[in-house]
């Protein structure tokens, strides 16, 4: 019968055999594990260098790493039950450093945490609390992976992670099987020896699996390139972007052997969910296999074999990928990088891109339309001229200067500003802010569209920008940081937000919406480039809840799925598989909405498409600014 | 194959046009320039050869100093080496003129192919490439959309009227002007641009070809078109009015 004893059994002489015993099998182990982690560091050490890499500030890196890290909370955030389980685990593996050292010097007669001493009971008793977590944590894991079997996990059953999870659980239950025996009793030896041998059989494991993850993630978490979705600047007259293995860069290459092959980028992944060839948790393993294949000095293609050049022209850049890596992996350069590869090479050829670029290599607009059209807009509309005098230079883009819809968006949010008195105007002539050619990596055409607008920006002496498209506002703020200093610029919602209390509030049924006798219900989708990549989520909400009472479509804020037109896809040919717009409009439609909201007009042609397919009774589709006009009394249009 | 491709720089055709202070030609002051359009299918058509058959793209233009940016664009796309012939006053030039200028500079090169653009954007005058023809004593054929390399010399596609075409043969060496959209353009890289930094571009003058500037033809004045708005209402029911329209599109308009 066992007897409770409240001490943790450790064996307290160990003869000579089994102190040579031990010496070995650890040197074994120790080799076994430096043999491949060496080799994997060596790979990443002898990547390039990131050129425009800075550790500093280093704060919101110490943060980052505290939060994602520590505490774990993007692990639990995006995925709270198995989230919770893993972190668990994490935090076991972090009280256990303290025991497991501990246990290995008592071979030896120099441990240094007495099971007999205050200190040492009392956190011999802290690691058993979370010794139990983690033993349900890792059982818990384990169930899902092998019984639950979701399909983000991959089709293929990872016997290795089968293991782990059986050697964590050896190791938890020996650690706590040993409060309930004494330190004499031969049964402390043999679970001494249970919890060596797993350890020592754990350590070799982790670099040839997923589980380097445990050693590499949190380097790669603390040393990510600083803000979300960033596409770093060439450097030099040879780099082209992410051409073959010279090209990846060290933070590229840790990050592709941090992966833990969790698939939450996989899960959340517009083309892949829409049957596409694109999978972005296989991109990262690409790049994997390539470095271990060929590492980071062969002069290969990155693209062919490891990873084919039609995925990585699937992605629309939304970033719902990285904003999900609990690792700290960065897709969206990574994929863009295997663009501006192919695409300033000349290696990528496509019809429609081809059109795409040869129209702003010359045009000003991506829809290749002449510019005359917008001069007559501006003339229509009666937008003013900006002279310098006024606050804001009102941004056209391609979409609100040519897009017959996008001139709608134009037109009602001038309606606004009227009303409020703001005073603005619009450039006599603007070139492509460059988002699409940017995102497709054609670095060329990006730096002469960047370059000519600045200088246009600066002539007119314009301070702040505003803008109904944030595409616009994430290429002017951003992406061109590379090539000048950009002017302050403000998307249209977080303008409109900050004087809804001076708009009227529209009453639910509104007398101007279309059936003044149903209450008006509105889902605001949450455009990509706005959401994740501006964190901007509360202000259309607030603007769109001026006109009826709002909804929320299942998936919303950070985790809004994507209409389908970012990372210039909008002018790219038809998908294959489903149409991501239409996927996303079923998923607005069955919300019961009368509207949809945008606060994007690519969404908001990708929308019109796509509801227009519903037929009748589908809900209407209006901008923002179109809800917030709608309530002005009539007369103010200028 | 060595095939040399005379190219344009022209107003970008996005560009607001302004006459000069003295009537002769347009203010070129605040003007932004692009490569003539059929001269870039001119270009396209030759790389395509050239990576079918190997040999040399050469590219030729004349020009003032600002032509050297199309130059580099060309060289971007592809060609290997480049002849500048500065000069300034090519707005002043009659077609034999900037002919000879060619001529001139690519006598010596001894092409297999010469191909340029069917007309330019600006003047539209059409002749440059067969008076080039001419002077090099050459066979030439207009309005190609299509080249072929024979094992006795080129098979090529020329764009008739109505929606005709016309497969000709004729021997190398030869000159021919292209039309627009026989191809698809590529695009330029930043591969392309970098490389071409290193191509050679050689500059030739007026001077150094020995070709005067004295015109055949004088230019006596450059003049915008007149805006003409003659808009007609056909009343009527629409089966009146479509037989009104046919009507004045036969015999007055005489589209029909």
């Amino acid at each position: 019968m066992l007897v409770f004893l409240p001490t943790l059994a450790e064996p307290q002489h160990f003869s000579l055999f089994e102190k040579l015993l031990f010496t070995g099998l650890a040197i074994a182990s120790a080799y076994g594990f430096w043999r491949r982690f060496g080799l994997v560091l060596k790979k990443i050490l002898k990547s390039k260098k990131d050129p425009s890499f800075h550790l500093f500030p280093i704060g919101k890196r110490v943060w980052d790493f505290f939060w994602e890290v520590l505490c774990q909370a993007k692990v639990i955030r995006e995925r709270p039950l198995p989230g919770l389980a893993h972190a668990f685990v994490f935090w076991a593996f972090c009280a256990f450093a303290l025991v497991t050292l501990n246990h290995c010097a008592v071979v030896f007669g120099i441990g240094f945490l007495s099971p007999a001493g205050a200190i040492g009971r009392l956190y011999y008793y802290f690691a058993a609390v979370f010794a139990l977590f983690c033993a349900v944590g890792i059982a818990g894991l384990f169930i899902r992976r092998f019984l639950v079997r979701p399909k983000w996990l991959g089709a293929r059953l990872s016997w290795e992670s089968g293991l782990i999870a059986f050697l964590i659980f050896v190791l938890m239950a020996t650690y706590l099987a040993s409060f309930f025996v004494a330190d004499a009793d031969p049964s402390a030896r043999t679970l001494w020896w249970i919890h060596t041998l797993a350890l020592l059989t754990f350590l070799p494991i982790i670099p040839y699996t997923k589980h380097l993850h445990l050693l590499l993630s949190p380097a790669t978490v603390f040393l990510s390139r600083g803000s979300f979705a960033q596409i770093p600047p060439l450097s030099g007259d040879e780099d082209f972007g992410l051409v073959a293995g010279t090209d990846l860069t060290q933070l590229v290459s840790l990050q592709a052997y941090s992966c833990v092959e969790c698939g939450r980028c996989t899960e959340h992944c517009p083309a892949a969910n829409t049957g596409k060839l694109l999978n972005p948790k296989e991109i990262i393993l690409g790049v994997r296999a390539y470095l271990n294949d060929l590492g980071p000095s062969s002069d290969q293609p990155l693209l062919g074999k490891y990873n084919q050049q039609e995925a990585v022209f699937q992605c629309t850049t939304c970033g719902a990928c990285e904003f999900q890596c609990p690792v700290g992996i960065e897709h969206v350069p990574i994929l863009v990088g295997l663009r501006r590869g192919a695409v300033n090479t000349g290696a990528w050829e496509d019809q429609y891109g081809c059109k795409l670029f040869l129209a702003l290599e010359r045009g000003s607009n991506a829809l290749g339309i002449s510019p005359a059209e917008r001069d007559k807009f501006i003339q229509k509309q009666q937008l003013p001229i900006f002279d310098g005098t006024q606050e804001y230079c009102l941004w056209l883009g391609c979409m609100g200067g040519y897009d017959p819809k996008g001139r709608e968006i134009v037109a009602a949010f001038a309606r606004v500003m009227n009303y409020l008195g703001t005073s603005y105007g619009v450039l006599r002539k603007e070139k492509c802010t460059g988002d699409p050619v940017r995102r497709l990596g054609n670095d060329l055409v990006f730096q002469q569209l960047a370059e000519a607008n600045l200088e246009a920006l600066a002539q007119n002496k314009v301070k702040k920008i505003i803008s109904i498209c944030p595409h616009c506002v994430r290429t002017i703020q951003e992406d061109w940081k590379d090539y000048g200093t950009p002017p302050e610029i403000e998307h249209h919602s977080e303008f409109l937000a900050r004087y809804a209390g001076q708009l009227p509030r529209q009453t639910n049924p509104s007398p101007a919406s279309p059936n003044p006798t149903s209450p008006e219900k509105i889902v605001f989708h949450d455009p990509c480039y706005l959401g994740r990549y501006r964190n901007v989520y509360d202000q259309p909400r607030s603007v769109a809840s001026l006109a009826g009472e709002l909804v929320e479509a299942p998936r919303h804020r950070q985790r809004s799925f994507c209409c389908g037109a970012g990372g210039g896809l909008s002018f790219l040919g038809e998908e294959t598989g489903e149409r991501v717009s239409h996927v996303r409009a079923a998923e607005l439609v069955a919300t019961g909405a009368t509207t949809v909201g945008t606060a994007c007009p690519f969404c908001n042609s990708m929308f019109r498409d796509a509801l227009d397919a519903k037929g009748e009774g589908a809900p209407q589709l209006l901008d923002i600014a179109q809800l917030a006009a709608r309530g002005l009394p009539p007369g103010e249009a200028s | 194959m060595k095939i040399i491709v005379a190219i344009k720089q022209v107003p970008d055709r996005d560009a607001q046009v302004h006459i000069d202070a003295a009537g002769k030609w347009i203010d070129e002051s605040s003007l932004q320039y692009a490569l003539n359009e059929s001269d870039a299918y001119a270009l396209e058509e030759a790389l395509q050869l050239k990576e079918k058959h190997g040999g040399e793209v050469v590219v030729v233009s004349a020009g003032p100093e600002r032509v050297g940016q199309t130059i580099r664009e060309a060289l971007a796309k592809g060609a290997d080496r480049a002849i500048h012939i500065v000069c300034d006053d090519l707005g002043l030039r009659d077609a034999l003129g900037v002919a000879r200028l060619l001529a001139a500079a690519i006598k010596p090169e001894n092409p297999d192919l010469l191909l340029t653009g069917l007309q330019s954007e600006d003047l539209g005058l059409g002749q440059t490439g067969v008076i080039v023809a001419e002077l090099l004593g050459l066979p030439h054929a207009t309005l190609i959309l299509n080249v072929e390399k024979t094992e006795t010399g080129l098979k090529v596609k020329r764009e008739l009227e109505e929606g005709w075409f016309q497969t000709i043969e004729l021997p190398t060496p030869a000159v021919l002007t292209i039309q627009s959209g026989g191809n698809k353009l590529r695009y330029a890289t930043l591969m392309g641009i970098k490389r071409a930094k290193t191509k050679e571009v050689r500059q030739l003058t007026a001077a150094s070809l020995g070709v005067d500037a004295a015109p055949v033809v004088v230019l006596e004045q450059v003049a915008l078109p007149q805006k003409q708005k003659s808009t007609q209402i056909l009343p009527g029911t629409a089966k009146e009015a479509a037989a009104a329209l046919v009507e004045k599109l036969k015999f007055e308009v005489r589209v029909l």
